[in-house]
């Protein structure tokens, strides 16, 4: 089962590489292209996401000061309100006005009907006697006022009003309801008695709960209010705190100074806003979850990496798209190289497509039938010079040239001439021995010197010394690489052509020497020489004549040049009466080198 | 292929965009769809007292900060054990997602709670234990201490040689059960103390004051009644008051509703071992939500239980145990 899972797993890494090889002009620009995106997109994500948390971060802590500062507003203002409902009563208890019992409970229950969030509105004398209460309330017999937190407090600060953490008024028979009490001490002056009371009112928590419910601090956030005791004053959910089963990090709030600050309470981030009260030594706590209040945040970033994965994606996909859009022509060009490689020259890219695919592509074409060019004129080449070869090979057997030689020697040995029968057979060897030379194309500057003098002399004989020759050779060229027999033509050339219809004696030079690091040979006639007209064409086109060995100058011009290149062969001077000069031009080569010769041409 | 190449790359541009926004905001919409709200069963002993009345505060405190809904039921009367199992098999019958449950008989209900388990739906058990260990969590007071320290409280006001008469509620719940067995255990070392009576007021003050009343007028040294629950608690504490032996028979109690808080500032009752309703209601649905959301939730939690008398009831730290806060 393993096996074939990692079979199946390398089949698949198999088939991809195969179709996304790593280094293709493709992949390489759908990488970087994709990477490119990535990082941009990445970056402008990154960057924007921050600034946008920063922002949210501050707006959040704004937002959240402004609710806290409008709660804190209104629960002054609803102390305030308490509090000139206590002034109101101290107000009247101190004048004369209420000097029967009946006024002043009159005056309570007026005050307290307007609203129902007032339990008790109460007034004591400072021995603890209840002196008028609404509603109407007695007293329990086993509680001692005086001994009651909220009129102690009163009491030992008589110019203060006191507000009471939240307790359970137990005082009354009957009721039995939490609320917060305000006290204070004050002057009365009831049916002409002076004395100190105490006016008691006690709150429920309706109004205060109202005030920091109606506010939302995100989905789960709410405001408490703790007095400066560390006392939890309100808390939507006081019930819980009270049985022990939430809990408030209130130390710290009452460490803090009023403003904002962020703590981590049960693993979670929160922020907390906090606002004195006037009045009382509150403060209003405001909780905001981070994750709450920063829920946008959360949305970006995950639309943000949304963004990206399909940013992704789509980078991808395009990139793959352009890239392949790109490469195709390139691998189209790719394709026909490797048919071209395979020898087939008959491919014509159609040009179209983006101005450097099109210059490509002509290029290409032009390239291709450039290459079919040179590959027929090489082998053209190849076939002229097999031919001439063949035909320096007939010259080297000339059988006219061998009858008329050999009829010569005859003659010669008719008329008793031994010496000249001799030379001539003598020349005649070693003419052949040269022609022959073991087979090989290239020979030493010596030979083929040689080889000229040898037929030289035997067309001397022939022609009864219709001519003279001389020969003139430099000894350093003497072992230098020639081309074989491209003199003897030459020679031949001046002698027919030259000297037959020739009055005076003819003559014929030949030198061999080294110039400009060439190795050149000249013959020199003073034969008839040509017309310009011939001179032109000489070298141009086939001018065999009947007699002699039918080779042409321009096979040997086109000989050497095919052998050593277009730097080398012939150069023709004449002048008709005068004569004609022939030069011969091929590189200087030192022997040694076994072969030489052959110079690659660049195809 | 060049002039199809634009467009179609124009297309598909616009279709991702077009994806991408779409399928975000499908997400967005999903996610807030997908939370159906849970049904919590709150099922308690009995609809009268204020013991339960604060066991449902806390409930719905719960269901009110973890967004579930709460559903309360209890039968009108503490005994009536098939109301209650009628009323489980109801909730085993609706789209219940776990049960809350104070057994009112600690052997009859083990049947239902079982079945109730079987089908998917865990049960929590708070303040009367279940005879069953298919229940995921039990929640409450323990109480053989509890009872325990009604023994010592007893013998703090009535001495080590004393008569005393026991007024339980329902014999079969376990809270009377081990109630007893608590005070039976602390009482044993103490052989000057005679129990005189034992008997069973049910959910009924009256009964009880009745069954005290007797007692009373046949146990003419009766020096103590220890009350065993709210109920049987009040009416003892209404009998010895009427019965103008308020001091000289001394009365522990268990719980605090509001009358047995004014017989503890008359001095009517010495001292009350009040358990925390509160916690166990809201503990209950917090645990039925963790369970909910898969996570594991203790056995046995203990909420412990705090002894009040005349002189601590109004400290800050017990009036807020024994004064529900309404705002």
């Amino acid at each position: 089962m393993k096996e074939l899972f990692r079979k199946q797993v390398r089949r698949l890494i198999e088939s991809l590489s195969i179709n996304f090889k790593l280094r293709s002009i493709q992949s390489v620009i759908t990488l970087s292209f994709t990477a490119v995106t990535i990082l941009a997109m990445g970056f402008v994500g990154f960057t924007l996401y921050n600034k946008f948390s920063e922002t949210a971060e501050k707006n959040a802590s704004t937002s959240t000061q402004q609710i806290v500062n409008q709660v804190n507003i209104n629960l002054e203002y609803y102390l305030k309100s308490m509090i000139e409902i206590s002034n109101l009563i101290a107000y009247n208890l101190s004048s004369n006005y209420l000097n029967q019992g009946d006024r002043i409970k009159n005056l309570l229950e007026v005050t307290v009907s307007a609203r129902n969030d007032i339990v008790t509105l109460g007034i004591f004398s400072d021995t603890g006697e209840l002196v008028a209460s609404t509603p109407a309330s007695v007293v329990k017999e086993s509680i001692n006022i005086k001994e009651l937190s909220w009129f102690k407090n009163a009491v030992t600060h008589p110019d203060k009003l006191i507000f009471s953490p939240p307790h359970v008024q137990n005082a009354f028979k009957g009721r039995k309801r939490w609320v917060v009490s305000l006290s204070r001490e004050t002057n009365a002056n009831i049916s002409g008695k002076q004395f100190n009371a105490v006016i008691l009112v006690d709150m429920s928590f309706k109004v205060i709960d109202e005030l920091c419910r109606s506010v939302s601090l995100g989905k789960r956030g709410y405001i408490y209010v703790v007095d400066d005791h560390g006392n939890i004053v309100y808390h939507p959910q006081q019930q819980l705190i009270y049985a022990g089963l939430k809990d408030e990090n209130i130390e710290e709030v009452l460490e803090r100074s009023e403003g904002s600050y962020i703590e981590n309470f049960n693993g979670e981030k929160r922020l907390i806003t906090l606002k004195n009260v006037k009045y009382a030594d509150w403060r209003i706590v405001g909780v905001s979850y981070i994750d709450d209040i920063m829920t946008s945040t959360k949305e970006i970033s995950s639309f943000a990496v949304f963004v990206l994965i399909f940013g992704t994606a789509f980078a991808v996909a395009a990139s793959t798209l352009i890239s392949a859009k790109i490469s195709h022509p390139i691998k189209k060009l790719e394709k026909l190289m490797r048919r071209v490689e395979k020898g087939e020259f008959d491919i014509n890219v159609e040009v179209k497509g983006e101005d450097e695919v099109k210059q490509l592509s002509r290029t290409f074409n032009i390239m291709i039938l450039r290459i079919k060019e040179l590959m027929n004129q090489i082998i053209k080449e190849q076939e002229e010079k097999r031919k001439s070869e063949l035909k320096a090979l007939q010259a080297q057997i000339n059988p006219h040239f061998l009858y008329n030689t050999l009829d010569s020697i005859v003659w010669m040995a008719e008329n008793g001439k031994n010496q000249g029968v001799i030379t001539m057979v003598t020349a005649l060897a070693k003419l052949f021995r040269t022609s022959i030379s073991k087979g090989e194309e290239v020979i030493t500057v010596r030979d083929e010197i040689e080889h000229a003098r040898n037929y030289l002399i035997i067309q001397q004989i022939r022609f009864k010394d219709k001519f003279e020759f001389e020969i003139e050779v430099q000894p350093e060229v003497l072992e230098c690489k020639s081309l074989k027999l491209i003199l003897q033509p030459l020679i031949e050339n001046s002698i027919y052509h030259g000297f037959e219809h020739m009055v005076d004696k003819g003559k014929i030079r030949i030198t061999a020497s080294r110039v400009d690091g060439k190795l050149l040979y000249e013959v020199v006639d003073n034969g008839l020489g040509m017309p310009d007209e011939v001179l032109k064409k000489v070298l141009k086109n086939e001018t065999v004549s009947e007699s002699g060995s039918g080779v042409g100058l321009k096979n040997i011009h086109e000989r050497i040049k095919l052998f050593y290149g277009e730097e080398y062969g012939l150069e023709i001077e004449s002048e008709l009466e005068e004569g004609t000069t022939v030069k011969i031009w091929l590189p200087a080569e030192e022997g040694g080198k076994n072969g030489g010769g052959m110079i690659e041409k660049d195809l | 292929m060049k002039k199809t190449f634009k467009p179609l790359l124009a297309v598909m541009l616009v279709l991702i965009l077009f994806m991408t926004s779409s399928c975000y905001k499908q997400d967005l919409t999903a996610s807030d769809k997908n939370e159906k709200k849970k049904n919590i069963e709150v099922i308690v002993k009995s609809r009268k007292m204020d013991f339960w009345k604060t066991v449902r505060m806390g409930a719905e405190a719960a269901g009110k900060e973890f967004g579930v809904n709460i559903n309360f039921n209890a039968p009108d009367d503490e005994e009536d054990v098939a109301e209650q199992i009628r009323m489980v098999n109801d909730a085993i019958e609706r789209d219940t997602d776990v049960l809350v449950l104070a057994a009112s008989d600690y052997k009859k209900l083990v049947g239902v709670v079982e079945r109730a388990v079987n089908s998917d739906i865990p049960v929590i058990i708070i303040d009367s234990a279940l005879e069953s260990d298919k229940v995921a969590c039990f929640i409450g007071t323990n109480n053989v201490e509890a009872a325990m320290k009604a023994g010592e409280k007893l013998i703090e006001y009535a001495g080590e040689e004393c008569d005393v008469a026991v007024i339980s509620h329902v014999k079969e719940t376990a809270t009377a059960r081990q109630r007893e067995e608590g005070f039976l255990k602390y009482i044993e070392k103490y052989p000057g103390i005679k129990i005189v009576a034992k008997e069973y007021a049910f959910t009924s003050s009256k009964l009880a004051e009745k069954i005290t009343a007797d007692i009373i007028s046949k146990n003419k040294d009766l020096d103590a009644v220890v009350g065993l629950n709210a109920v049987s608690a009040t009416g003892a504490a209404r009998a010895v008051s009427k019965l103008g032996m308020a001091g000289k028979i001394k009365v522990i109690a268990f719980d605090s509703d509001p009358e047995e808080i004014e017989f503890i500032e008359d001095g009517v009752i010495q001292a009350a071992i009040v358990q925390n309703p509160f916690s166990m209601g809201y503990l209950g649905v917090k645990y039925a939500v963790d369970i909910i959301h898969g996570k594991s939730v203790p056995k046995v939690v203990d909420t412990g239980l705090k002894v009040i008398d005349k002189e601590n009831m109004y400290t800050p730290e017990n009036q807020k145990l024994l004064f529900p806060f309404v705002n």
